[in-house]
């Protein structure tokens, strides 16, 4: 895994062999009352570098359980994970926690702003956690702020911000540690269809400055702005 | 943002739940510190008591403090035998009895009758006027001063009672030559203080040479538990008793009870002031799963989140428990003014008195309820499934 955390023009361009996250023949399963349910089977997937992936499928058929192995906030019951060419099946919480912060961003449907925080202290949170000095955060959360075009609602909380400026605000705020992968689940899915327009916007912007993009949806419009489409369906990607 | 920035948001962002577990804490709080400054306090007031008399040796005639009706007979020879002793300083001897005071158009009552011999200390200390000094002088308290309607310099008919033998003494007048404070006095107790001429008089001769008690001042040299062991040398049949001494059976026995009562109560409060920050805790946390679940996404540490628990229930202990002082010493005073109109109590006396380990007690016991009251919730944070959590609150 490298130091940096900055967009790799090669990387862009796909020009290396190494691919943000790989996964080989993963497979999760939940143990439940009833018996054991397999949620993701025997899936293997690459994300290159600059890539922008969409998961579609029908519900319950393990798109997010995917883009949570593929975040690290869930293990793989089997098959091997790799991110950026390292073997993160293992790793400990702790480590596990210090990779999603500093090369893993996530953007959730429902936003979830943490709403005592101002829009500000949102984004700049992630930056605290990572250890960033205050003037580099304080520079890089109004970046972040004028990038996804809300720095006039800065000291603002989210009870009093509109579910598109809420998403523009944790866009940002998945983005401050400028990491190599964004993994979005339904983004769009809370919004009314121009606002999920303009966050689509802003998904192919963040993507065309370099990050990688994994969202899953429903919504057929911005799966169609991926540059490719994985169907799921009882677990496994059927068609790319 | 720090976890405890991030706490004391949390706190300021919910002000009705904070604000009513901050004076839950405080109420219990108040009532920790009360009975940490009751479990000692009785002990404390009662040594400062018996040191601002003057005497730290009392003698007996029977091996407890509280009076069980034995005397000391032939008290002056007795005294006077000890206070030749080196390491005695002063002797008195105290007899009490009981006597009617009577006026014209004033409602006749007892009062407790003190007579005080040997030495010129007297266990009382004059506010207006002098020592008794004739057989027919008497100093009183400010309570009977006031009943009976009299000040000094009046005149009073006193119908003495010395022994269940003889209860029909004469009524004799006396002259009260002084106002006088009692330190064993209780907030509705009468006391008179006379000479022991004036007690034999009042009980027609009859047991003026016996004490119920002979104080004992020790040199500063030989201190009290030398002389009381020179007085049981001397006097194997009498009983004296240090200041520490009598403490200790007062500890022993009758004030052990506050002490129990005290470490019950005490006990009492720290687990309701446990059950309370974990309720909170546990509702705070549970209202929040998905936002922890998304902290824990974005990549803080386990560790973060659960110092974010921790720094919440410190501030909701801390602001409380600072609240619970001041909450604590008006309890204190109300319920101390309460227990001193128990019959027999001593005005001097407190039931509440400060102390600096009451504080750091009360400091670290709040901390430990805060720090063990975080645990559940620590737990519930730091076994939360980030994955499944963040699928139940989309589902929701």
């Amino acid at each position: 895994m490298t130091g940096s955390v900055q967009a790799d023009p090669a990387r862009e361009a796909g020009a290396t062999a190494t691919a943000v996250v790989e996964a080989s023949h993963v497979a999760r399963v939940f143990r439940m009352p009833a018996g054991p349910v397999t949620a993701v089977r025997d899936v293997t997937l690459r994300i290159e570098p600059g890539d922008y992936a969409a998961i579609r499928g029908p519900s319950g058929c393990g798109k997010s359980t995917l883009l949570h192995i593929m975040g690290c906030v869930d293990a793989p019951t089997s098959g091997r994970l790799l991110f950026d060419g390292h073997d993160i099946t293992g790793l400990s919480d702790n480590a596990r926690s210090r990779l999603r912060l500093q090369y893993i961003g996530f953007v959730f449907q429902r936003f979830f702003l943490l709403p005592m925080l101002t829009a500000w202290e949102n984004v700049e949170l992630p930056l605290a956690e990572a250890g960033v000095s205050k003037e580099a955060r304080a520079a890089r959360t109004a970046e972040l702020l004028e990038y996804v075009g809300l720095a006039a609602r800065a000291g603002h909380r989210p009870s009093q911000l509109s579910g598109g400026e809420m998403q523009r605000v944790a866009i940002a705020r998945a983005l401050a540690n400028r990491p190599q992968l964004l993994l979005a689940d339904e983004p769009t899915g809370e919004l009314d269809g121009a606002t999920g327009k303009q966050i689509a916007a802003l998904l192919d912007r963040v993507n065309a400055d370099g990050t990688a993009l994994v969202i899953v949806t429903h919504d057929t419009g911005l799966a169609g702005r991926a540059r490719r489409v994985l169907m799921m369906r009882d677990g496994t990607i059927e068609a790319r | 943002m720090n976890a405890f920035s991030f706490a004391w948001r949390s706190l300021v962002r919910q002000p009705a739940r904070s604000t009513l577990g901050i004076l839950g804490v405080a109420a219990v709080g108040a009532l920790l510190f009360d009975m940490l400054l009751l479990s000692n306090g009785l002990v404390l007031s009662m040594r400062d008591l018996f040191t601002g008399v003057g005497f730290d040796i009392r003698i007996t005639a029977s091996d407890s403090i509280m009076n069980t009706g034995r005397l000391i007979e032939d008290a002056e020879e007795t005294a006077a035998d000890i206070a030749a002793l080196p390491s005695v300083d002063t002797v008195i001897t105290l007899r009490v009895a009981e006597a009617l005071f009577s006026r014209p158009e004033v409602r006749s009552r007892y009062v407790s009758f003190q007579a005080a011999g040997g030495g010129d200390v007297r266990p009382w200390t004059i506010i207006e006027g002098r020592q008794p000094e004739t057989a027919r002088e008497l100093a009183l308290n400010a309570n009977i001063l006031r009943r009976m309607d009299a000040a000094v310099g009046d005149t009073i008919t006193v119908r003495a009672s010395c022994s269940d033998a003889l209860e029909a003494m004469p009524p004799l007048t006396f002259t009260i030559v002084s106002l006088a404070d009692f330190p064993f006095d209780s907030i509705n107790g009468a006391t008179a203080g006379v000479t022991v001429a004036a007690l034999e008089e009042a009980c027609g001769g009859n047991g003026g040479n016996a004490a119920d008690l002979i104080l004992v001042a020790s040199t500063p040299d030989a201190g009290p538990d030398a002389a009381a062991a020179e007085i049981a040398e001397l006097r194997g049949d009498l009983y004296p008793l240090t200041n520490d001494a009598a403490l200790g059976q007062l500890q022993a026995g009758s004030f052990s009870y506050f002490n129990q009562i005290s470490t019950v109560l005490i006990t009492v409060t720290v687990t309701f002031a446990l059950l309370l920050i974990t309720v909170l805790l546990t509702v705070s946390v549970n209202q929040r799963l998905g936002e922890i679940a998304v902290l824990r996404a974005l990549g803080m540490s386990r560790w973060r989140v659960i110092a974010d628990v921790v720094w919440e229930s410190v501030l909701i202990v801390g602001l409380g428990g600072v609240l619970s002082l001041p909450l604590g010493a008006l309890l204190a005073v109300w319920l101390d003014r309460i227990l001193k109109q128990m019959p027999g109590v001593p005005t001097d006396v407190h039931f509440f008195v400060y102390q600096p380990e009451a504080f750091t007690t009360h400091a670290l016991l709040m901390l430990v309820t805060a720090v063990v009251a975080a645990l559940y919730p620590m737990r519930v944070v730091s076994s939360l499934p980030i994955a499944t959590t963040l699928r139940n609150e989309v589902g929701a």
